[in-house]
């Protein structure tokens, strides 16, 4: 498991230890990975992490269309694999949450537990901190260097 | 602003392509994806029509490196430019660290990137971004075409770069300005994180 | 008889605090008849979970499949019986309840039910 930040991994930890999830991947609204559990390469988070964004803002959006309030939960059934995919807010935003789930476990247990990973994480969550400098002042140095060698220049 | 995780130390940023349908953003992906060695990008996901125009997004995860110890990811992701597509703009622009406008040269599409470059505005306001404090670059992208056709980079400039920002010529099929566009967005997105003040 | 008339049949009797058709599968709620305090969701899940964690026990074991789970608690009690067309009929009863005309009870829903 790996998450951005120190206080989501232990509600997570407990997520998917109950739920018995195969993957379990919270994103911002706008598709930035904020933890995973069960990818391995980390461009397949991102693309994963996009692609469940758009389907959020594709609801939403959808909801709106309709005159209702936004979806809360979408789920795709499939054989023997399930997909559940939830928005919900934080005190660092409104997030989104999507878990793979096999025979395992179940949809009601998935949704069950992630109700309670959602309220463990409002309760975690430690004030934001400010902003802070991450960069040394040459990095463009480094980043033009970076972007030539990918660029095989 | 990019998403930091201090803890292991890496750094991702969500770079929007934005423009009006045709003008060539899956076309600077599609490059990039191509000349971009295997280990370093992930799979391209392309939401597109049967008829390859884009549906939803493309998405193309890339990692650049190491830059001050942190390991440094591009999600790169292009909008639907059909202008009834402008809901799926906006989910897709939200939370972008950058944006490069796409403008297609061709004199005849001159009303159709001043619409986009508008509704790109629009968009941003709509989510209480002043696209003055967010960092955007300029392509003018198909220079390869006859003269006769297109209006000169200056030109374009004229119309859409009042705020001075960093704008190039183009050809993203060939690759021509590609490379320069991503490099000079990413250092506006990265100059956020450093030490000195973002440029005016 | 519909859903709701097979629960009722349940929550009529004295000392039952909800009755609940479930999802076998899925554990989710397919008709519920709760106290206000009961949150029918988790029970549903739950009862699912143990149902199917009994089963493999006692495939394991080469048993036949059990027609009754029953959980006793110094507070009460949880009853599940399988039902056809995948279904679970899940009743929750206080510690006071007559067991064996609940489990009768319980046997004849799961027969409704189908």
């Amino acid at each position: 498991m790996r998450a951005i930040e120190p206080w989501v991994e232990r509600p997570l930890t407990e997520f998917l230890g109950e739920s018995a999830a195969r993957v379990t991947l919270l994103m911002t609204a706008s598709g930035q990975v904020v933890a995973q559990h069960g990818f391995t390469r980390s461009l397949d988070v991102m693309s994963a992490a996009a692609l469940g964004a758009g389907i959020m803002a594709a609801t939403a959006e959808l909801a709106r269309v309709m005159g209702s309030r936004p979806l809360d939960a979408v789920v795709h059934q499939g054989t023997g694999l399930g997909l559940y995919l939830a928005a919900f807010s934080t005190p660092r935003g409104r997030w989104i949450g999507l878990v793979v789930f096999g025979a395992e476990t179940s949809l009601g247990l998935v949704q069950l537990f992630f109700a309670r990973l959602t309220q463990d994480l409002e309760r975690a969550a430690p004030a934001a901190e400010p902003a802070r400098q991450v960069l040394a002042e040459n990095f463009e140095d480094e980043l033009n260097s970076s972007l030539r060698a990918l660029f095989g220049r | 602003m990019p998403l930091v995780n201090f803890t292991s130390r890496e750094i991702t940023c969500k770079l929007v392509f934005y423009g009006p349908g045709r003008c060539g953003k899956t076309t600077n992906l599609l490059y990039i994806h191509g000349r971009v060695p295997e280990d370093r990008r992930g799979n391209m996901v392309s939401l597109a029509t049967q008829s390859d125009r884009t549906l939803f997004f493309d998405f193309l995860p890339l990692e650049l490196g190491i830059i001050s110890g942190y390991t440094t990811r591009f999600q790169l992701y292009t909008v639907p430019g059909q202008v009834y597509y402008n809901a799926t703009r906006r989910l897709v622009l939200q939370g972008a660290d950058g944006v490069v406008f796409v403008a297609d040269s061709q004199a005849r599409r001159f009303d159709d990137n001043l619409e986009s470059f508008r509704d790109l505005q629009e968009n941003l306001l709509e989510q209480g971004v002043d696209i003055r404090q967010l960092p955007l670059v300029l392509q003018y992208n198909k220079q390869d075409l006859p003269t006769d056709l297109i209006l000169a980079p200056s030109e374009l400039d004229d119309a859409f770069n009042f705020r001075g920002v960093p704008s190039f010529p183009s050809d993203a099929l060939h690759g021509s300005g590609v490379f320069e566009t991503l490099k000079a967005l990413s250092s506006l997105v990265l100059q956020r994180l450093a030490a000195r003040p973002p440029a005016p | 008889m519909s859903l709701t008339d097979t629960l009722d049949t349940l929550t009529r009797i004295a000392g039952v605090r909800g009755a609940l058709l479930v999802s076998r599968e899925d554990g989710l709620v397919v008709a519920e008849a709760l106290m206000d305090s009961l949150d029918g969701a988790a029970v549903a899940a739950l009862a699912a979970s143990l149902t199917q964690r009994i089963g493999g026990m006692t495939a394991a074991l080469g048993h036949p499949e059990g027609v009754l789970v029953q959980l006793t608690g110094s507070e009460g009690a949880l009853l599940v019986a399988p039902a056809p067309g995948g279904l679970l009929v899940v009743a929750i009863a206080a510690a006071d309840v007559n067991a064996g005309e609940l489990r009768l009870g319980l046997l004849a829903a799961a027969e409704q039910s189908a």
